[in-house]
């Protein structure tokens, strides 16, 4: 009992002294996208590397190669990991960069708790000016950028061309895409009478990031505004109701697949359940593989291509994106400011190995490049730099208030609400946390 | 002797029905660990194709940090244990068997700690580690577990139903209040003690919450926490069967301590269902 006594007062003491430094400056980079050492802890030829955890493990790999004189700890944290950066923040023990998506950026912006990075990433020599659209909105609050974006992603049509193919919804080797809701209930009704199958792979179940999407992409087709101003959303609108509609009828009429959770549509979109799967830039690749390979349902049969404009309004489809920010640290040293600095100089550089997790480039010079072109579907997504919009920046609680739209618009289509209480409910909930911060 | 009454065949037949139903989802887990993520995203079903790999549980162990996650939830999950334990059996004597001002109302502040749930506090505490400049150390995942005001009650009413014949005994042969409490009372305790123990281990090696916002240096990681983090952003759909095996290689120390200690564990719980 004493030595067990005495062995963990020596282990509490030895645990309150902190770490000794090596001469090097230490870079502390924190981030989501998951752990796979075990494939990729010593890749270091970042054209080896696959998949987001793979692709960012070996840039950082590669980055402490070629810089000696850094030393980076790298805290790789569960997804979304601002649990732990604000316990971070609170405790003044933040990280040099982390991972952030840009619609949590507003939040720290508006408490003070990351630097502006305007003037240093002129100063390593990334202009802002380079940055697409999307990815410039994505971190510019009150005309300077707040953070570095590094990829953009957005819902996709991914579409099994051999379903599209027996439904006579190919044209010149290119699926036909509906350019209006008519067009849509219409060729829906006819991939279900040739198919036998529902037009639209749904995830349905347990999920409101999907609906989100679709949600706000149909409201800004329709060149409908939800916030109109920081403290303030309307969702009581034609606009809304329209996109709801047009949802509730392809589900009313049997157009979507059923009772589907994410992981259920994604699997079941392998095996042609149906025709047109709504999710983000991420699976591009993986649906790829999958058309590669013989005797499955997508084998030689897969494409993709940008959300098509439903509505004569505008082609816009809902955008977010991620992003390196700087938390702020007033004990952080000049040499860890510069380490942090070449770190997203780095990283800059090898954007397009990272756009090549099927993310959309936040370089224009990128997207121009014909590497990034060539890569299989980016050309025809390119567009999607222009037409991909996030919530304006403006806007705070941007996380909850998603959520608070999904799950309105899930009841709305799903039969649980009806069209009229759902937006009435959402617009209640949404200014309730705007108008409280 | 008294005649146990054999139970029916039916009776079997249904104890076994509820354990394979029970099982169920544990055997499940189990073959999805061994399962090939790529195959699992295809089809969830191929968990039952028989085409197995060892890859998940190479892929847990080949991350080097694994082992210092472990490391870490051991160190912290045998501190508390033994604070618990330590401080529980003082608190409990004191509370069972010294009669001082203010016992009763200290007794009901700390049953009051049993109502106040972790999530109303966890900012102050947050904020006092803070200052103290604790967090990402061993003492800031050890030291709130240590004020368990159930470990105060269990053993206040163990020490209670012991009866004082024992104490005015051992007073009579001259020995001090610690050495009754140590050498005569404390041993009487041990099935208590164990049930405490076991329970406050199981606890501190499954806590997220507090680790996660404590230990945010990665070399400080508990293992719920650095697994949590080796996820990637869709493990449940891109990721299954290493998410899996995580799982399983996660519950293993528990399913060990609970074969070690199964006897103590089933006590301590027909205990409490026979009070």
């Amino acid at each position: 009992m004493r030595s067990l006594t005495a062995l963990l007062l020596a282990l509490l003491l030895a645990s309150c002294a902190r770490e000794d430094g090596d001469g090097r400056t230490k870079l502390v980079l924190q981030r989501f996208f998951g752990a796979c050492e075990a494939e990729y802890g010593s890749v270091t030829d970042i054209s080896k590397a696959e998949g987001e955890c793979g692709i960012i493990t070996a840039i950082i790999n590669r980055f402490e190669a070629e810089n000696p004189d850094i030393r980076v700890v790298e805290n790789v944290v569960a997804w979304p990991g601002y649990d732990q950066l604000v316990a971070q923040l609170a405790a003044s023990d933040a990280p040099d960069l982390v991972t952030m998506h840009g619609q949590a950026m507003s939040d720290y912006h508006a408490r003070g708790l990351i630097e502006p990075l305007d003037a240093d990433l002129r100063r390593i020599g990334i202009d802002p000016a380079d940055f697409t659209d999307a990815a410039r909105d994505a971190v510019t609050i009150d005309g300077a950028a707040w953070g570095m974006p590094f990829d953009t992603w957005a819902p996709l049509w991914h579409i099994n061309m051999n379903l599209f193919r027996q439904a006579g919804l190919v044209k010149d080797g290119k699926p036909v895409l509906p350019t209006s809701r008519a067009e849509l209930i219409a060729q829906a009704e006819q991939f279900k009478r040739r198919t036998g199958k529902p037009y639209l792979v749904y995830a349905s179940a347990n999920e409101s990031a999907s609906f989100m999407r679709d949600f706000f992409t149909l409201v800004m087709q329709q060149n409908g505004q939800v916030f109109e101003g920081p403290r303030r959303a309307r969702f009581r609108t034609p606009e809304a109701r329209n996109a709801l509609e047009l949802f509730k009828d392809l589900y009313d009429r049997g157009l979507t697949t059923r009772n589907q959770d994410y992981s259920a549509a994604v699997a079941g979109f392998m095996q042609g359940d149906g025709g047109v799967f709504l999710v983000g830039t991420w699976m591009v690749g993986t649906y790829e593989a999958e058309a590669n390979k013989p005797g499955g349902a997508l084998s030689g049969g897969y494409a993709v291509a940008n959300y098509p404009q439903l509505f004569p309004g505008r082609a816009a489809t809902f955008a977010g994106g991620h992003n390196w920010v700087m938390p702020r640290d007033k004990d952080r040293s000049p040499a860890e400011h510069e380490a942090a600095l070449r770190f997203l100089r780095f990283f800059a550089d090898h954007a397009f190995d990272w756009a090549r997790t099927g993310h959309l480039p936040t370089s224009r010079r990128v997207i121009a490049m014909p590497e990034w072109r060539a890569l299989p579907h980016r050309a025809g997504l390119a567009t999607l730099a222009d037409t991909g919009i996030s919530t304006p920046k403006a806007i705070r609680r941007q996380f909850p208030i998603e959520a608070i739209v999904g799950s309105e618009a899930a009841s709305a289509i799903l039969g649980q609400k009806s069209i009229d209480a759902a937006p009435a409910d959402m617009e209640r909930r949404v200014n309730e946390i705007l108008q409280n911060l | 002797m008294i005649a146990v009454a054999r139970p029916s065949r039916l009776g079997i037949a249904l104890v076994a029905l509820a354990a394979l139903l029970m099982l169920a989802p544990m055997i499940w887990v189990l073959l999805l660990s061994f399962k090939d993520n790529a195959a699992l995203m295809a089809d969830t079903a191929s968990a039952f194709d028989g085409r197995y790999t060892l890859d998940n549980y190479a892929n847990i162990i080949a991350v080097g940090e694994v082992f210092g996650w472990i490391g870490n939830s051991l160190i912290v999950s045998l501190g508390m244990t033994a604070g618990v334990l330590v401080l529980s059996s003082l608190a409990g004597y004191g509370f069972a068997r010294l009669d001082f001002p203010g016992r009763n109302a200290l007794f009901v502040i700390v049953l009051l700690g049993l109502a106040v749930p972790d999530q109303a506090i966890i900012i102050a505490r947050h904020q006092m580690f803070s200052q103290a400049e604790l967090h990402n150390t061993y003492a800031a995942l050890i030291l709130p577990g240590l004020a368990g005001p159930f470990g105060v009650f269990l053993m206040t009413q163990y020490f209670r139903a012991i009866p004082k014949d024992i104490d005015e005994a051992a007073l009579l042969d001259n020995a001090s209040r610690f050495r009754i409490f140590w050498k005569v009372l404390l041993p009487l305790t041990l099935p208590a003690q164990a049930t405490l123990g076991i329970f406050t281990f199981l606890a501190a090696w499954n806590d997220y919450w507090w680790p996660l916002i404590s230990a945010t240096n990665e070399e400080m990681f508990t293992l719920t926490v650095g697994i949590a983090g080796s996820q990637t952003n869709f493990a449940q759909t891109e990721g299954l069967g290493f998410l899996m095996a995580q799982a399983v290689f996660a519950g293993l120390p528990i399913l060990i301590v609970y074969l070690f200690f199964q006897k103590y564990i089933v006590q301590a719980v027909a205990g409490t269902a026979g009070r």
